[in-house]
């Protein structure tokens, strides 16, 4: 899957779980500092991410996970 | 050591009183941390402005949010951070672009849990620096300021305490809210309340002497679990017991560590880091507390009521056995019982019944009503021989009880000498207790727990006007010539140095040290034993043997030169048989100290308060008994004769059942000197004298026997 389609994925999954528009997801958005996720939102994170891409996440290491770039280059080495 | 005079008051003038405030983590959700610190602020009505900062809240609680504190428009005095630890650093970074320079960190997750915490307190602290922002935290529960100007409460207790006048310092957080909730229910208040947390930047000391210039904090309480700033700490201590007259009450939980290395010599083992702690703590003139409600005990008397001018207290009871109870805390506490001056016995004998007891304690009788009281209580404080009143009720049926605590209470604020109470009770005395309080009339459920606070408020007005001499400063020392003979030692990683080596160290330091050499055959012992003048002592030279005495290494009173050399064969044959490796350096060959009392002097250097001095009697059971006193080095000369005088045993050396008076103004000396050898030489990290012969009035002292370890050159500091 090339990076482009999984960065939009992860966009598209971002403003859903946390309830804002897709615009204010920038690459490097911190999940908790600039989009205000909480520990209950970033474990729905990693709930949508796992269903959209049909993938099983390490839960300790996805939440060492703070920004958006850093999600999808965490999902690309799974999809792969 | 960081300049703590420079830290105190304008770095937290703006944490304290700030005029705008930025909860920067702000969230919406009602029982979350974040959320309760912005509503805490909001409800308990700060007086400047709030800002809440979200990144995913429009508004909270009604107040306009901002997505990033460099959104703000205006200036903001002081950012609250309740980000998780993991962004933390994020926020920082803009608070110091934003340019605010004062911060609290509610935020855990940093030293307090190891790993990667460690680093994260390292780069926030970084941060802070690059910015010269100052901050409380991380991992605290918040700071309150009850100024009704200020009116601060950025804090996740669950309530705003009243305003008074007492200042809460606490290393855990959780304490404070217990502490809140036990204020509340007794009516105190506070001036300021701080939770300082892991204390990354501002610390416990730079905090209680911003409290030393707060005119609203007339008393400074603390809870501690460690002083990582021993020296530091006593030294604040004294400046605010002394320059400001404000007392420092500490409660101190837990055992810290740093003393806890393996000590090999009777200093090193007997002083164990509480005990330093507690020494410390008394040599800064601090009221050492065990527990909460101690601390709150003795709190409301040094806050409430002038403090006492003596220790002669007047009880006055309407009843026999809690007057005889209070006599027996009283005595224990020793106070003592006022002897009342005539007119104030006319007195009562005009104005109480006939059954009354008009000598101390003072029995009203049962059916006392206020009246009794207010009579008794005036003639009592009007009294030159009464330095305070020690008021006890108890309820019978015809007591009426908040009359009583009305007049209690309209007498005490007449004078100008300490009133105390108990009403003893629970149910029926409720209502009596509760004018007490709000009338901020010190009660107490038990007697003891009075006459302990009364106890305490003297000794505090005792420290206060006292003058401490500084330890003396001796210049007929040889401070090169023990530090050569250290520094020999620590180049090779010796640890202990031979005995004639820590004869040197301290005859260098004019310590009375006895003559001596050391022979290397039996020919040598008969010529250096009448060198150094019998009798003497020979004992074996070897770093191997450290139990001289256990394999018949020590032999003493040789009052020959042919005893000498039949001594040197004994000592020699005793250590080969029993320790068969032991490296045999010589004999060596001491005068003997003749009669005298046999104490212990020594030292050890602890990691947070330096050079600890120790003191007590009676070579070989010292630590059987742990009758020992400490005190941090440099001692001024009051604090010399505390440390022998707190040693139980210390009669034996001043007379005591017909015992020779000995000469304690020599042993001073030697305590003063020790001290500073500690202090000049880091090198020794553990010092035995043991023991010091103290000879009689004028004769002086010897060192009969000393061991110094010395620190390895890693740990030398």
């Amino acid at each position: 899957m090339e990076r482009s389609e999984i960065a939009q994925r992860v966009t598209k999954v971002v403003a859903r779980v946390l309830a804002i528009d897709p615009a204010e997801v920038l690459p490097a958005s911190n999940f908790v500092f600039d989009l205000g996720a909480d520990s209950m939102k970033s474990i729905e994170l990693i709930a949508g991410f796992e269903e959209e891409f049909s993938i099983e996440m390490d839960e300790d290491r996805a939440r060492e996970v703070q920004t958006v770039d850093g999600a999808v280059d965490f999902i690309a080495q799974l999809v792969q | 050591m960081p300049d703590f005079a420079d830290a105190s008051t304008d770095k937290l003038a703006s944490i304290f009183a700030p005029r705008s405030v930025a909860v920067v983590g702000a969230t919406r959700v009602p029982g979350t941390v974040p959320f309760d610190i912005f509503s805490n602020i909001l409800k308990d009505d700060f007086q400047g402005t709030i800002y809440p900062v979200s990144p995913s809240a429009k508004s909270i609680a009604g107040v306009k949010a901002y997505k990033y504190v460099l959104d703000i428009p205006d200036p903001v005095d002081l950012a609250v951070i309740v980000f998780p630890s993991s962004v933390v650093k994020l926020a920082l970074e803009q608070c110091g672009q934003k340019g605010i320079k004062s911060l609290v960190i509610i935020s855990a997750g940093f030293r307090e849990v190891g790993g990667a915490g460690v680093q994260r307190e390292d780069e926030i602290l970084q941060i802070a620096r690059k910015y010269g922002m100052s901050f409380i935290g991380p991992n605290c529960l918040g700071v309150i300021n009850t100024d009704p100007a200020v009116h601060l409460n950025a804090s996740f207790a669950r309530r705003m305490p009243a305003e008074g006048a007492i200042g809460f310092l606490s290393q855990s957080g959780a304490l404070c809210t217990a502490v809140l909730d036990y204020a509340h229910a007794k009516n105190i208040g506070f001036s300021k309340f701080v939770s300082f947390g892991n204390k990354a930047d501002i610390s416990d000391i730079d905090l209680m002497l911003s409290l030393k210039d707060d005119p609203a904090t007339r008393v400074i309480l603390m809870y501690l679990e460690e002083l990582t700033q021993g020296a530091a700490f006593v030294d604040a201590a004294r400046r605010i017991i002394h320059e400001a007259g404000k007392p420092v009450l500490v409660l101190k939980s837990g055992r810290t560590t740093q003393g806890a290395s393996a000590a090999a010599s009777h200093t090193g083992s007997l002083a164990a880091s509480d005990e330093i702690v507690d020494a410390a703590l008394r040599q800064a003139g601090v009221i050492r507390c065990q527990t909460i409600e101690e601390m709150f005990n003795n709190a409301i008397a040094l806050t409430y009521q002038p403090l006492p001018r003596g220790r002669r207290v007047a009880i006055i009871t309407n009843a026999g056995g809690p007057g005889v109870l209070t006599t027996d805390a009283a005595v224990h506490e020793r106070l003592e019982l006022a002897q009342f001056s005539d007119a104030t016995r006319d007195l009562f004998k005009r104005s109480l019944p006939v059954t009354a007891n008009i000598k101390n304690p003072v029995d009203v009788i049962g059916d006392a009503r206020a009246d009794r009281y207010r009579v008794a209580m005036s003639a009592a404080l009007e009294d030159n021989n009464v330095d305070g009143a020690l008021v006890i009720l108890t309820p019978q049926s015809m007591t009426d009880i908040e009359t009583i605590a009305e007049e209690v209470c309209n007498v005490a604020s007449a004078h100008s000498k300490p009133t105390y109470t108990s009403f003893m009770g629970e149910t029926d005395v409720a209502s009596g207790i509760a004018i007490l309080q709000r009338r901020n009339i010190p009660h107490y459920i038990l007697p003891e727990s009075m006459c302990r606070a009364f106890a305490r408020a003297h000794d505090f007005s005792v420290e206060q006007a006292r003058r401490l001499t500084p330890a003396p400063t001796y210049t007929d020392v040889d401070t090169a010539a023990a530090r050569a003979v250290l520094d020999g030692a620590v180049d090779l990683a010796r640890g202990y140095l031979s005995p004639s080596d820590a004869m040197k160290v301290l005859e260098a330091y004019r310590l009375p040290v006895l003559r001596t050499g050391v022979a290397r055959s039996p020919r040598d012992a008969s010529a250096i034993a009448a060198q150094v003048g019998f009798p003497v002592a020979m004992k074996v030279e070897s770093e191997d043997v450290v139990h001289k005495f256990d394999v018949g290494a020590v032999l003493l009173g040789i009052d020959s030169p042919a005893s000498a050399t039949a001594a040197y064969e004994t000592i020699v044959a005793n250590v080969r048989r029993h320790q068969p490796e032991a490296r045999i350096d010589g004999v060596f060959i001491q005068q003997m100290a003749g009669p005298g009392e046999e104490v212990i002097l020594g030292v050890k250097r602890d990691p947070a308060f330096g050079p600890v001095v120790m003191f007590g009697l009676g070579g070989i059971f010292v630590e059987i008994f742990k009758d020992v006193a400490f005190r941090i080095a440099p001692i001024p000369v009051e604090h010399v004769r505390a440390m022998m005088q707190e040693v139980k045993a210390f009669p034996m050396l001043t007379g005591a059942r017909g015992r020779p008076h000995r000469d304690i103004a020599a042993l001073e000396e030697c305590l003063l000197r020790l001290s500073q050898l500690a202090l000049d030489c880091p090198q020794i990290q553990e010092l035995d004298i043991n023991p010091l012969i103290v000879r009689d009035q004028g004769s002086g002292c010897a060192v009969a026997d000393a061991r110094i370890l010395t620190a390895s050159p890693q740990r030398s500091m």
